[in-house]
């Protein structure tokens, strides 16, 4: 038996991110209808632009990395804006339909402009860190578990407590209602947009320290996030992170068994399927879907 | 591509028979579109180099792949996003039967879009009971596994075991099917992917005008009416399905006996969501729409590459129709483009003849 703690380190702070990327396709979904394919996408063009920021025209790093997050938000809300209203009384699956639509956008201008070729970009929080028994656990690994539960947390607290948050959940429910009863329908999903947009820009920032800034890896590891939103049936936001960390945990542990550890990454679907068919066995109603 | 094909000695036996067939395609005009379209398919060999022959052999094979995932979502409404994964496992499987049995080649076809088809509807099943949204979910998921469990086997190339890999003969040894003594040739093989290419469309045409089509429809304008009125949702559901993955390893078999073979990178996710943009923007209740829809994917690119473009515009330009087709135009190309077109002459004739009034 190897020694798994390193990897039960690497795969609780990546387990962390897809948490924070599930939460962040969740509450969109929530509020607005649209499961956001376009989400990894999203990061990695805001991981890039950081990148070209660094690398070409020298900016300090913490400008780079906040305009890589504002970016992230930006983008999606124009998206949200332009073809939220348009697509609101389609079904969930022609809207998420809509997002892959966008994600090829991003994927076609991201594979023009930077090309295929690797990219490395690493946070300064991964000089920092500290020893834990034998293994070393760095600031970035510690900031993606650390967030994945904040960010699930305040977003609880948020839907729960506050008046927009409120209006998200009374969106979810009935669009056409929640704008007769005044509630600024329109701000209220230009909110969400904004909100989930700069939670992928910093998941994408994140992810590509602790995975690699890699166009095509970044964008797709969009499906771990997925299957954890999966698994917390795209409505509650704890079962998502527990997910997430668990599919984060699963697929780091298997790294050390050489037989089955080219198959690893295929995690996040047998979660997934194994939830799907757990759902059809328990017989218990999906929501909005 | 090959309706007139099939409709030929149709004509000339029976006139009845060929005026009920005529009305059931819809016009004329499809007819001798088709029938032009036959004429330069099979000319092709004569007029255009290797390369390029081999370009249209592809544009065949996928616009079976196209016509698959086209029925799934014009009949019944579901969205699968594993097409082009399911085509190397179609491509995978036809490797492995073509090393490891000595079965003709129509059979191994035969018996390659079976296991497909099983395979297929084995990743949807789970996602069919519930809606549309998870098995896109799903299938997502599967295409992004299956790319990576590719990479990680690699496609049999008559090594022992039974992934049939051998690294030492991968660099002699391309994973590739042989073809029979008759398709040996490119023009030959080309010609024959052409035909099972009829088969297909036509195999296709044959459920959507039968009661299988007729299931289909119901289903996809009203669920529970469907069941009201005694169809069996879950079973043709399973068939649309079955018969899209089928199609699609029948094409991962011909995709393993062409030009160069297989490899593992062929087949990335990203392709299999390109592979929705073309079909949603060549239209997917017309059988031309497919046709559209691999001329795009596997035609266009070598001509920008040819004009020397990059043809990463090629996927921005993707996302755009497929936001174009979700927000304007639901049928796509094939029935937007002259109806557009039909619409800009009668703006410019009513110019003309307002013109002409003034004049006088």
């Amino acid at each position: 038996m190897p020694d798994l703690r390193p990897y039960l380190v690497l795969g609780l702070a990546l387990g962390g991110v897809f948490a924070l990327s599930g939460v962040g396709m969740v509450v969109l979904y929530r509020a607005t209808g649209v499961l956001n394919l376009a989400y990894g996408a999203v990061g990695a063009i805001g991981a890039l632009i950081a990148w070209s920021l660094i690398n070409t025209l020298l900016l300090p790093e913490w400008v780079a990395y906040l305009v890589a997050i504002l970016f992230g938000g930006v983008v999606t809300l124009v998206y949200g804006t332009l073809f939220g209203p348009p697509l609101a009384q389609r079904e969930p699956l022609v809207k998420a339909v809509g997002t892959l639509g966008f994600a090829l956008i991003l994927l076609g201008t991201m594979s023009w402009v930077w090309s295929y070729q690797a990219h490395s970009l690493i946070l300064p929080t991964t000089q920092v860190g500290f020893q834990m028994g034998q293994v070393r656990v760095n600031l970035t690994q510690m900031i993606g578990l650390g967030l994945g539960i904040a960010i699930t947390a305040a977003t609880a607290a948020f839907l729960r407590f506050t008046r927009l948050g409120v209006a998200m959940r009374s969106l979810a429910n009935h669009r056409e209602t929640t704008a007769m009863l005044g509630v600024p329908v329109r701000r209220v999903e230009a909110a969400a947009w904004l909100t989930s947009g700069l939670l992928s820009g910093a998941t994408g920032l994140l992810l590509s320290t602790l995975v690699g800034l890699d166009i095509v890896g970044l964008t797709f590891l969009v499906i771990a996030a997925l299957s954890a939103a999966l698994i917390g049936r795209l409505q509650s936001l704890w079962a998502t992170m527990v997910a997430g960390l668990a599919i984060g945990v699963v697929q780091a542990c298997l790294t050390p068994f050489d037989a089955i550890s080219p198959y690893r990454t295929m995690t996040p679907f047998l979660f997934a399927i194994a939830a799907l068919l757990w759902f059809g066995i328990a017989g218990r109603g999906l929501s909005r879907a | 591509m090959s309706l007139a094909d099939e409709s030929g000695p149709a004509v000339a036996a029976a006139i009845p028979r060929a005026r009920a067939w005529v009305e059931r395609v819809g016009s004329i005009r499809s007819v001798a579109f088709a029938v032009v379209l036959g004429i330069v398919v099979l000319a092709l060999p004569a007029l255009v180099s290797t390369f390029w022959l081999q370009i249209a052999t592809s544009v065949a094979i996928y616009s079976i792949v196209a016509l698959g995932l086209a029925l799934l979502i014009g009949r019944v409404g579901l969205i699968s996003l594993n097409q082009i994964a399911l085509l190397a496992v179609g491509g995978w499987i036809a490797l492995r039967l073509g090393f490891g049995t000595s079965l003709p080649y129509p059979l191994l076809l035969l018996a390659t879009g079976v296991i497909t088809g099983v395979i297929g509807t084995l990743i949807g099943l789970p996602a069919l009971r519930l809606s549309g949204l998870y098995l896109a979910l799903i299938t997502l998921m599967a295409a992004a596994a299956i790319t990576l469990a590719l990479q990680a086997t690699n496609f049999p190339n008559g090594g022992s075991g039974f992934l049939g890999y051998s690294g030492t003969a991968a660099g002699s040894v391309a994973a590739s099917l042989r073809r029979p003594a008759l398709l040996e040739s490119n023009t030959a093989f080309y010609l024959g992917v052409v035909g099972v290419t009829a088969l297909m469309f036509l195999l296709a045409a044959l459920h959507v005008w039968g009661k299988a089509g007729r299931a289909w429809a119901a289903i996809r304008q009203s669920q529970p009416a469907a069941i009201a009125a005694g169809v069996n949702v879950t079973l043709y559901k399973l068939w649309a399905f079955a018969l899209a993955s089928f199609m699609t390893g029948i094409a991962g078999g011909l995709l393993a006996s062409s030009a160069g073979g297989l490899t593992t990178y062929g087949f990335p996710t990203q392709d299999s969501i390109t592979l929705l943009a073309v079909v949603l923007m060549g239209g997917i209740y017309s059988f031309w729409g497919p046709i559209v829809a691999a001329l795009l994917l596997k035609l266009l690119p070598e001509l920008l590459k040819n004009w020397g473009l990059p043809p990463d515009l090629l996927t921005i330009l993707f996302g755009i129709g497929v936001l174009q087709v979700m927000l304007t135009a639901p049928a796509g190309l094939v029935v937007q483009v002259p109806r557009d077109f039909a619409n800009l002459g009668r703006m410019v004739a009513r110019r003309f003849s307002g013109a002409a009034e003034q004049a006088e």
